[in-house]
């Protein structure tokens, strides 16, 4: 406990010195409970989630650095690698290729780098894998760019 | 898939759209006690749907303060271990010293070349001690064997020595590029038990202490666990002298593994579970200038015809020799050291292990 306090409180530092370093992620800590972060990252250009801005949310275990972080789209996104009803993240380094040598913000780039290039092999998404995997580009980018304006986009009025 | 319960449902890849009412309730598991797991009202309200999806999610602060009301109900989650030194194994990390024929024993009735390689070890060898077999053991007897050697023999020379090579190990991180805070809470508590290792401190341990605090559950929360942080400091050593001397390793990671030495180190070496092998041994013994001899013991015939049965013993040395031979003198310089190398014998192994295969348990000589 004290020990994943402290190294939150390191990460908590160093957000807020890097903070412009990298304007597609924006990281929070939950004012409260530093067990709990926040974060929008812009959706990757040329991915049918450019334009899009999508919250997720870091749950972290008292155990970290030693366990990952949990983390899961609150914002309704579709990818292959993405559990449409959860949010839940299909991605290695969340669970067994977990290292300390992670930060939150290295694994929201980690996210970022998933959203820019799926594995429709291991789909958490069957709907989305499917597409890819019949070859059917189109329809998966239709799908996930028509989801990214319903969900991640301000709504015009 | 009845009983799929926290660990199937967190093992990710699994096909769970096909069983969407079985989603755990989202309970936050960190700050509330374990017995307000069973809050069915809960539900895993993931996004707001499209209706209320009218507030706009921007950079500014105040949409954020939107962001984190949205949020509460479901930040948080069924928190379940991944991995796998976090539960269901029976054996503690590290076991109490078993006499060499409690291995013969155990191999009574299998292969007679396993037994007379046991019997042959058994000139030279007196006793084990077994550790987990969970990806981790190669680091965790390391751990164990090197602390206990320190502690036994109270060897400050010794102590010195590595604290150097660990401070080389912490430059070399840096310049690697990686993030200081990420590594150096392990390093701290690493060096922070080798010092205990030795008398005469406020923090110093006796063997028994050590080997209560071997076994520590990353799980138990306490302050002074080391075991597994210390099994992590070994992984960042491993991966950094690898990447070091990533010319030197990458014949060996391509051909047994077909990655770039960085990938290897990022995938096989630094998370927790991922087991190792001569590339690893080789880099941390290389790293931390510490001699390790392992025995091997499996079924097959060695190739020695005059001693068919010998258990294969595989000695690494550090590359950097002079580290070592410097162990108790003050000689730095390289020249000198240079010319020595090749009049200088290969330093006792410090630390001894028993390898079958897919497992290292401790070794302890005569």
């Amino acid at each position: 406990m004290q020990a994943s306090r402290a190294r939150l409180f390191k990460e908590y530092k160093e957000v807020q010195r890097e903070k412009s370093a990298d304007p597609d992620i924006q990281l929070v800590c939950d004012d409260s409970n530093i067990f709990k972060w926040t974060a929008l990252i812009k959706g990757p250009s040329e991915t049918p989630y450019e334009g899009g801005v999508f919250q997720l949310a870091f749950a972290i275990p008292e155990q970290y650095p030693l366990l990952p972080p949990q983390v899961r789209f609150l914002t309704k996104i579709f990818h292959p690698n993405v559990h449409f009803k959860t949010g839940e993240i299909c991605l290695d380094i969340l669970k067994n290729a977990w290292s300390p040598a992670w930060t939150l913000q290295s694994v929201c780039r980690a996210i970022i780098a998933l959203m820019a290039h799926p594995e429709p092999d291991s789909p958490l998404n069957c709907d989305s894998g499917n597409l890819l995997r019949s070859g059917d580009v189109r329809g998966f980018q239709s799908m996930a760019r028509m989801y990214t304006r319903l969900a991640a986009m301000p709504k015009k009025t | 898939m009845e009983g799929a319960s926290a660990a199937a449902a967190s093992s990710g890849c699994d096909y769970d759209e096909f069983q969407p009412q079985k989603k755990i309730p989202m309970v936050d598991a960190f700050s509330a006690p374990s017995t307000s797991n069973t809050n069915p009202s809960s539900e895993p309200s993931f996004v707001p749907s499209l209706e209320k999806e009218g507030n706009t999610i921007g950079f500014n602060d105040d949409s954020m303060q939107g962001v984190e009301k949205q949020m509460t109900p479901f930040v948080g989650g069924k928190h379940d271990i991944p991995m796998v030194m976090a539960s269901g194994f029976e054996k503690p990390f590290v076991s109490d010293k078993e006499p060499l024929s409690a291995l013969a024993a155990e191999f009574e009735s299998g292969s007679p070349i396993i037994q007379e390689k046991i019997k042959l070890l058994g000139e030279k060898y007196t006793a084990l001690r077994r550790t987990r077999g969970d990806g981790n053991c190669f680091y965790r007897s390391f751990m164990f064997s090197y602390l206990e050697h320190i502690l036994v023999t109270e060897n400050r020379a010794e102590l010195d020595r590595v604290l150097v090579n660990i401070e080389q190990c912490r430059v070399d991180l840096f310049n690697l590029g990686y993030a200081e805070f990420t590594y150096e809470d392990f390093f701290g508590s690493f060096t922070e038990l080798l010092e205990g290792c030795l008398p005469g401190t406020k923090a110093s341990l006796s063997l028994t202490e050590l080997l209560e605090k071997a076994c520590d559950q990353i799980t138990s929360n306490c302050v002074s666990c080391f075991s597994s942080p210390a099994v992590m400091f070994l992984r960042f050593v491993t991966s950094a002298a690898i990447q070091k001397r990533a010319e030197f390793f990458q014949p060996f990671v391509t051909a047994a593994s077909r990655k770039s030495v960085v990938q290897f180190c990022k995938l096989c070496v630094e998370p927790m579970g991922e087991e190792s092998d001569h590339v690893h041994i080789t880099a941390l013994c290389d790293a931390l200038g510490v001699p390790i001899r392992v025995a091997y013991i499996d079924a097959r015939a060695s190739s020695n015809p005059a001693n068919p049965n010998a258990p294969i013993i595989f000695d690494f040395f550090p590359y950097n020799q002079e580290e070592v031979q410097n162990n108790g003198s003050n000689c730095t310089d390289a020249a000198n050291v240079s010319t020595d190398l090749s009049k200088q014998e290969n330093p006792a192994p410090l630390v001894t292990l028993l390898y079958r295969p897919g497992h290292y348990d401790i070794l302890y000589p005569l």
